[in-house]
């Protein structure tokens, strides 16, 4: 995204004709399609940096314009953003008629504008992206439409599910936010994905870096800040239809939103479906160990899925205070391959399974995620206060046939107070409550101080036993100051301080086993009650400076991590993996250490920007696979304890990008992470799911208009990924690779009505290759062949009277 | 200038950091279990019988130092699992299991081996208190762990039946 701003910066600079000191004045009216008054449209000149937003009369007035050339930008949410060239050598008048655009699209440059102000304004280094994006990269989930950003990767299993990976640190190590509110599913595993629409996404903001103080202990990795249904127009009502459809796992999807607003009242409502089939790799066959699994018409067998996700949004806007609520209900079902449950090699009735490649057979995972999420603020003149509270179920199944593992029955009775199929089943209740001050004390210093109270319920069921049911609350307080020298420097400081507690419940077996003397047949306990409480502090330091056509900053943190319950407790086969997970009662927080910097550099043509860190974790939680056996809990699998170590990490990414010709770019981004345990069982050993060095070079030619597309656009990425051969038990040396992917869009006017359209080739040359952290890479599957991905969008819009 | 200066510590940055990597070589390979001597039993599709003893003779090798070993015989009456090997060894058809046998162990390997050739003595008993053990075919899982923590498995095909 870093590339995109970039480039539209770059796009943008054009120099001035000549200088003068004489000043002029810019004025002028916005209005939309039927001739009524935008009021808040914000309009800003390049090169001067001035900026404003329409009054309510729609009327805008910049005064102190030099004479010169300058790029005119007009943007306001729901309408096709305006850009011109306008001379000025007077005083002048603009005015402009805009057209109202898909919802979908909102925000392209106020976004953009909005990422670079927002880029100087923090120490972190953060990227931001929105919907244009997301509909311009859309991969199988929001985490693989994300993946080209620098610095972010994910962990994927089959085509629709994966999780976030930030500078190679994932799972409980990122935070997911949405709507202010900290997403909960099961974050410790890598099977499944994250339960979020990429539909209803408008705009994210992702921090590469600790970002403990204003979100919390899992925050040590970065964040992921999801923000959707920014306030439609007044008097309007409006709606767009996606359409999307890729040609790898055929799948077919839609999604409908509708929104109005009259006076102080507003309401959105979306329905987004998705269906699914098998999803073909370019290769005709599998080796799972010696075993050579043959596919069917080169699918990858029973990885169909469905989607079925249904939002409504309504709230109450007024000049002082506004509250929204969001209401959501994510629904999905998606197989695993059926020949490696986990890797366990598997047999599969192959006349049954090839049927058809849309059904959903065992082994697969079902996914309710159901969120109410309050959020209000009140601005005052020196004060302003916000409110999140939320409430989410997270419901998760996993079935498979019944098989006997170890020492269960070899046909399971039929008395038991689950069905037998249903392998896991994780039912998880949270609730969440924010509240943020933030005191603006004068024109240059801000002062937010912040209470977070969270309690969740967890519960489980089914045959398998991986976590015990547990409670856990957290309650963290935070003060947060910043201050601006001048314009082009700014200081901000922070501290934090969080409690948790956490309640585990026993577990005992369903199924008897034999005791070490093979004589005596017991139900085995597996976890014993725990209550365990954390503590700790966190901080961070950070300082900007923007001067003329560069940013620097640099940020130092500590931030922290509590134990989850699995780390504590876990203690049971995970028969995934063929590994015996025994948790560590006695774990204490993880804490991190990190110095990070960014410097970016921007001229008429070119842009330039390094993003290094360096990051030392005090006492990483590792699962550190041994040399033992277990035979009584472990039934003769590998035995994997929870440990703590010391870990240095460092690495960075850069991006630079060169305009060749006014409507062509050249960019590449480039990214790197080093991690090596320092102390403990795998000392030298890096840590699990390393992402490898990558590169890619991008050639983007765009247009506003173009014969009869506007705003078209035609990009080739050129992926390059080194071979990683930083490796820990269990995983392989991961080949590098090369992919091209091709994109191409724009806005098409039928009649009246305008039509977004994006096409994109993703592995255009069908290539057969690996992915270092795809849950699948143990069992050489490989990433899935060439995808053709087109996604239309339909913008309506009505005038209320 | 400053820009210059910013670009040219971070450089030496990663340069230093570089430099004072450990370069003591960690353990990337897997231990191997090989078939691949003379007398290796059981092999793939080989059949075992009940109220007998066998001998479980197969090879253990890793580049630095061997861990432990432990095997597993389930059924596979439902063909749930196959085999990690090269082809299928006829399959009887699906029954149910009434009571089947089962077998998990855990074995130590003595230290400092980089080689290790088993030479385990398994009986199979007729049957247990719930009376005969069921003929049919079986899943012989062996698994084998290096010091560094590195794991590989093994799954063969088997039938155990009454001679």
């Amino acid at each position: 995204m870093n590339r995109l701003i970039m480039l539209f910066i770059c796009m943008n600079l054009i120099s001035l004709s000549e200088y003068s000191q004489s000043l002029f004045t810019l004025t002028g009216k916005i209005s939309d399609e039927h001739k009524q008054a935008l009021s808040g449209a914000s309009i800003s000149v390049t090169p001067s940096e001035k900026g404003t937003i329409t009054n309510s009369e729609g009327y805008y007035t910049i005064d102190g314009i030099q004479k010169g050339k300058y790029i005119l930008e007009i943007s306001f949410i729901g309408y096709l953003p305006v850009i011109d060239t306008i001379e000025i050598s007077k005083n002048t008048v603009y005015d402009i008629q805009m057209t109202a655009s898909a919802l979908v699209l909102q925000e392209i440059i106020v976004a953009d504008n909005y990422a670079d102000q927002k880029k100087k304004a923090e120490s972190l280094n953060i990227e931001i992206v929105n919907d244009d994006y997301l509909k311009q990269n859309i991969g199988g989930s929001l985490m693989e439409s994300l993946e080209r950003l620098p610095g972010v990767t994910t962990i994927d299993i089959g085509s629709g599910q994966s999780k976030p990976v930030i500078r190679g640190l994932g799972f409980n190590r990122v935070v997911v936010v949405e709507n202010g509110i900290k997403h909960e599913g099961q974050q410790w595993g890598a099977d499944h994905g994250l339960e979020i629409d990429q539909y209803a996404v408008e705009k994210i903001e992702i921090i590469k870096g600790p970002a403990s103080i204003m979100y919390g202990s899992d925050a040590i990795g970065g964040v992921i800040d999801i923000q959707q249904n920014e306030i439609p127009p007044d008097n309007s009502v409006s709606g767009a239809v996606d359409l999307v459809g890729k040609s790898n796992n055929n799948l077919a999807g839609t999604s409908i939103s509708l929104s109005g607003r009259k006076n102080r009242i507003f309401m959105n409502l979306r329905a987004t479906l998705l269906d699914y089939g098998d999803y073909k790799v370019s290769a005709d066959s599998v080796d799972i160990y010696s075993y050579r699994v043959a596919l069917y018409k080169n699918q990858l067998r029973n990885t169909a899925g469905k989607e079925h996700d249904i939002h409504f949004t309504f709230g109450f806007v007024q000049k002082q205070f506004n509250s929204k609520f969001y209401i959501s209900n994510i629904t999905s079902k998606s197989g695993f391959f059926a020949n490696a449950h986990g890797l366990e090699p598997r047999n599969v009735d192959y006349e049954l399974y090839d049927k058809s490649n849309r059904d959903i057979l065992y082994p697969y995972q079902q996914v309710n995620h159901l969120k109410v999420i309050n959020k209000s603020q009140w601005t005052g003149n020196k004060l302003k206060i916000e409110t999140g509270f939320g409430f989410q179920r997270n419901f998760r199944q996993e079935w498979s046939q019944y098989v006997s593992h170890g020492y269960m029955p070899a046909v399971i009775p039929e008395d038991l107070a689950f069905p037998a199929d249903l392998e896991r089943q994780f039912d998880k209740y949270i609730y969440t409550s924010n509240i943020k001050s933030t005191f603006f004390i004068n024109d240059k210093t801000t002062f937010v101080t912040g209470i977070n109270v969270d309690y969740q319920d967890n519960r489980t069921d089914g045959r398998g036993f991986i976590i015990p049911a547990f409670t856990q609350t957290e309650i963290g307080g935070f003060a947060f100051a910043k201050h601006h020298f001048s314009e082009e420097s700014i200081l901000q400081f922070g501290v934090r301080y969080d409690y948790g507690y956490l309640h585990t419940e026993d577990y005992y077996d369903w199924f008897q086993s034999p005791g070490e003397t093979n004589t005596t047949w017991s139900y085995l306990q597996r976890a014993t009650e725990l209550k365990k409480h954390f503590s700790n502090n966190s901080w961070s330091i950070g300082y900007n400076y923007n001067p003329e056509n560069l940013s620097l900053k640099i940020n130092a943190g500590k931030s922290f991590r509590m134990p989850t319950a699995k780390e504590l407790a876990a203690n049971g086969v995970n028969y995934h993996h063929f590994s015996y997970e025994t948790g560590n009662p006695d774990l204490s927080p993880e804490i991190s250490y990190q110095l990070d910097a960014g410097l970016e550099f921007n001229r008429k043509k070119t842009a330039l920007g390094i993003t290094p860190f360096i990051n030392y974790f005090a006492n990483y939680i590792y699962l550190n696979p041994t040399s033992e056996h277990d035979r009584l809990y472990g039934n003769g699998n590998q035995v994997y304890y929870y440990t703590q170590c010391k870990v240095l990490r460092y690495g960075g990414e850069i991006h630079a990008h060169y305009q060749i010709i006014k409507p062509l770019q050249l960019g590449i981004i480039a990214e790197y992470v080093y991690s090596q345990q320092m102390s403990g069982a795998k000392r030298g050993y890096t840590l699990p799911f390393s992402p490898p060095t990558t590169a890619l070079i991008n050639i983007k030619y765009t247009r506003l208009k173009l014969k009869f597309v506007e705003n078209a656009y035609f990009s080739s990425d050129y992926q390059l990924a080194a071979t990683q051969t930083r490796i820990v038990p269990p995983e392989e040396i991961t080949k590098g690779y090369q992919v091209v992917n091709l994109a191409l869009g724009g806005d098409v006017k039928i009649k009246n009505q305008s039509v977004s359209f994006s096409l994109q080739v993703k592995n255009l040359f069908n290539n057969k290759y690996f992915n270092h952290t795809s849950y699948y890479r143990l069992i050489n599957v490989p990433e899935a062949g060439r995808n053709f991905i087109i996604n239309i969008s339909i913008p309506l819009s009505v005038k209320l009277k | 200038m400053k820009t210059l200066k910013i670009i040219f510590i971070i450089i030496s940055l990663i340069v230093f950091l570089n430099s004072c990597r450990d370069t003591e070589e960690t353990d990337n390979q897997k231990p191997l279990i090989s078939t691949d001597i003379q007398d290796a039993f059981p092999l793939n599709c080989d059949t075992l019988y009940f109220g007998e003893t066998f001998n479980f003779k197969i090879l253990f090798t890793d580049n630095i130092e061997l861990g432990s070993f432990s095997i597993d015989i389930h059924n596979n009456f439902d063909h749930h699992s196959h085999s990690t090997e090269i082809g299928e060894c006829n399959p009887a058809p699906v029954k149910t299991p009434v009571n089947p046998f089962l077998i998990i162990q855990d074995y130590d390997i003595p230290e400092g081996l980089k080689q290790y050739e088993t030479n385990l003595e398994i009986s199979i008993p007729s049957g247990n208190e719930n009376g005969v053990f069921d003929e049919g075919d079986y899943h012989f899982f062996i698994s084998l762990t290096d010091k560094s923590g590195w794991s590989e498995q093994k799954g063969l095909s088997i039938k155990i039946l009454k001679r």
